[in-house]
């Protein structure tokens, strides 16, 4: 009896123990998250609720007279519409094309060290910098590009109102797709080789070994370059702003320039802090999903 | 453990999305300070942060060592520094004691500047002083003056005027264009149908022989600094933003010009690239001399007669007001920082900013001061000084001031950006940026 006992007091000081090294160990990140998430959210969410501008600074609560403000102004819809047109046509181009370079790049041949460098090089470029050397090298009268297609008898404008939205898909594009590529080149080299030779044995072809393995394999690699990235074009600010500033008029306005206009440029604090609230509570529910797909093996459905 | 990464992953989101849009509290109203030490001051870099650089470099040099103060300039970015400063204003910073200003902010810092009351405005240009002043109180000192003047191919318009077959040609695109047949004009004597038919004359959408691509380059970048190029053409027209303190962009005024922008645009007597651009765009198609004449700001004349920057135009650009005969004007300034804890020392630099000695030195340095007699007297510098001087008290006019005027201008281009481009409807816009500009003037 007095052994059960003794055993059980043993059981409860070594869980004592685990519990306080692991509230030491995690002290750090909890401090990190109050500091720099749970601060600044709750700093944002009561800046949501308050009359804050340059000109009145008082931060009184205001209800939700933010919220109607943002609502009765079309600007929000119209930036939210722009954002989610734009994501989706760049992330779906940059995973088909980021997918189609790991596939190459997951061979050998000659030139593939300086293919593959090249490759990453626009990556490493600050987007605001890329914005402002776009700028420069695709003007009509002193750009090289131009110049070049005018030097072969093509002429083009490639920032008229009717060409300034594809030349931002294809910037970004070309910006974002060695995100892409360098995450699913990443999956494939840790992809079982033994998989495709079992599936070459049983007489599968290139397509159906890619479509019925790599792709069913690769899922969560797929699905974490998906969001990753899709959460980055949701957030595109610096190459919009810097080469048309959200216009002609609003039309390549996304939703960060609006937070950041109505922020910066109106001095309405609390209007910005509102429309990245709901911009936030849209997104969340699509957190758990995503983060369930990222973890899966992709092997479940096989089981 | 998914349900952690889910917290996580949500609270990163959080985090990303909302950083930087809360606004601080607290402040304790600045300090006067000792009346030495430290003096921080930010600009915006460019002409005007390069002169003041050599201006603050001189006054450490000298007067500050006497005074016991010491300035620390930061150039922040020419972009974004109205951003940032917005963001230290709201958080009641006092990390910065002289902030850069100008007037079109000046109604929306003033919570957060402190009064100048010793400051004597006599020297400086009536106009700037004015658009410096909020509610009867100066709130910054007026250090460099911005307007616009036309920028033109002085070798085209002579061609042009001397060439009795060029003349019967201009006068043919202007029957088509305005319905009358007039004759080439010098440029100092051009109306704003003049400037149309000219537009017309030198494109080769309009003229096949003619010696450039586009007669001007419009500034149509949906940007706050384009309304006030487009205010030209408003004011030219007799319009003004508001009568009696009623928004008045649907008046006939705003409605001809609106259509002017369009109509430049869309018959491409401006490059379909003018829809993004601004100062630099505008400097690239002058220096490159596929455009004959814009409207441009007066920062921009030196650089285009400077064999180096612009070697195939160096010489042949010339300058003449505005046609319509208006131009904006506004000063860019440096503020006191309410919450400043070393105001009393700041004060000290701004007194020296404000004698005749550092004006020069700052013209000399490459910036234009709001001062007619240091302008007058320095023309050697920048032959463009003495237009400056003459057509600032001539034909310069500041916009409204009133608590909204930046916001004012933003809205303006962002309202009206797609119709200078033919994108949208003139009068739907224009009703647009009426009712907007309603509400911001209260």
């Amino acid at each position: 009896m007095s052994h059960t006992v003794e055993r059980t007091r043993s059981i409860a000081r070594e869980r004592r123990k685990r519990t306080t090294a692991a509230t030491v160990l995690s002290l750090p990140l909890i401090l990190f998250a109050a500091v720099f998430v749970i601060y600044p959210l709750a700093s944002g969410t009561l800046t949501a609720f308050q009359s804050s501008t340059l000109l009145n600074q008082a931060n009184e609560l205001n209800g939700v007279d933010n919220f109607v403000s943002l609502f009765r102004s079309d600007g929000f819809a119209k930036a939210a519409g722009f954002t989610i047109g734009f994501s989706a046509v760049v992330v779906a181009i940059e995973m088909v094309l980021g997918f189609g370079f790991a596939l190459v790049m997951d061979r050998a041949f000659p030139g593939k060290k300086l293919f593959f460098t090249l490759l990453l090089l626009p990556i490493m470029v600050a987007p605001a910098l890329l914005g402002i050397m776009f700028r420069l090298l695709l003007n009509g009268d002193i750009g090289a590009l131009p110049a070049l297609l005018e030097s072969i008898g093509v002429s083009v404008s490639l920032f008229s109102p009717d060409s300034v939205i594809p030349l931002l898909v294809v910037l970004d594009v070309l910006q974002w797709t060695p995100f892409t590529f360098l995450i699913i080149y990443a999956g494939l080299q840790s992809f079982p080789k033994e998989l495709l030779e079992a599936s070459a044995m049983d007489g599968a072809g290139y397509v159906r070994s890619l479509t019925s393995v790599v792709v069913p394999v690769l899922k969560p690699v797929l699905f974490a370059a998906f969001f990753l990235r899709a959460i980055d074009a949701i957030r595109t600010f610096d190459v919009i702003y810097v080469l048309t500033a959200g216009g002609p008029g609003t039309s390549t306005t996304t939703l960060s320039i609006f937070i950041y206009k109505t922020a910066f440029e109106a001095g309405d604090f609390g209007k910005a802090a509102a429309a990245a609230l709901v911009v936030l509570v849209c997104l969340v529910p699509f957190v758990p999903f995503i983060v369930r797909r990222i973890s899966s093996t992709g092997m479940e459905g096989k089981k | 453990m998914s349900r952690k990464a889910m917290a996580l992953g949500a609270m990163m989101m959080s985090a990303v999305l909302l950083a930087g849009c809360a606004a601080g509290s607290g402040g304790s109203g600045g300090d006067e300070g000792s009346g030495e030490g430290t003096v921080k001051l930010v600009a915006w870099p460019g002409p005007e942060g390069d002169a003041m650089t050599e201006v603050v470099d001189a006054y450490n040099a000298g007067q500050g060592e006497e005074d016991g103060i010491d300035i620390e300039l930061t150039l922040l970015s020419r972009q974004d520094t109205f951003s940032k400063e917005a963001a230290l204003m709201a958080s009641k910073s006092s990390d910065v004691d002289i902030y850069f200003t100008a007037s079109y902010n000046i109604g929306q810092f003033a919570p957060s500047l402190e009064p100048l009351t010793d400051i004597d405005t006599s020297a400086y240009f009536p106009v700037a002083a004015e658009g410096l002043t909020y509610e009867d109180e100066l709130y910054a000192l007026p250090l460099d003056v911005s307007n616009h003047f036309l920028l033109y191919r002085k070798d085209l318009i002579d061609a042009l005027l001397s060439d009795p077959a060029a003349q019967a040609e201009y006068e043919r695109i202007s029957e088509s264009v305005l319905g009358e047949a007039r004759a080439p004009k010098d440029p100092n004597e051009w109306d704003l149908d003049d400037f149309t038919v000219a537009a017309a004359y030198f494109s080769q959408s309009e003229n096949p022989a003619s010696p450039t691509e586009y007669g001007t380059i419009l500034q149509a970048k949906n940007l706050l600094y384009n309304t006030m190029i487009w205010n030209d053409v408003l004011w030219g027209y007799g319009g003004n933003w508001e009568e009696d303190g009623e928004a008045a962009l649907t008046s006939d005024a705003a409605k001809k010009a609106v259509q002017l922008y369009a109509d430049i645009y869309e018959n491409e007597w401006t490059s379909p690239d003018s829809s993004q651009a601004e100062f630099p765009e505008t400097q690239a198609a002058l220096q490159s001399g596929d455009t004959a004449f814009a409207i441009q700001w007066s920062a921009a004349f030196a650089a285009l007669n400077d064999p180096e920057q612009s070697p195939d135009v160096a010489g042949k650009i010339a300058i003449a007001p505005v046609p319509g005969g208006k131009t904006h004007v506004h000063a860019l300034a440096v503020s006191l920082n309410k919450y400043s804890e070393n105001k009393a020392a700041a004060k000290k630099f701004l007194s020296y900013l404000a004698t005749a000695d550092a004006m020069t030195q700052y013209a000399e340095a490459g910036g234009i001061p709001a001062v007619p007699e240091v302008l007058e007297a320095q023309t050697a510098i920048n032959p463009a000084f003495e237009q400056v001087s003459q057509t600032i008290a001539e034909n310069g006019f500041s916009e409204p001031v009133f608590p909204q005027t930046f916001q004012a201008y933003s809205k303006i281009a962002e309202d009206l950006s797609g119709a200078w481009v033919g994108q949208t409807d003139v009068d739907e816009a224009l009703e647009t940026a009426n009712a907007n500009l309603q509400e911001l003037l209260g």
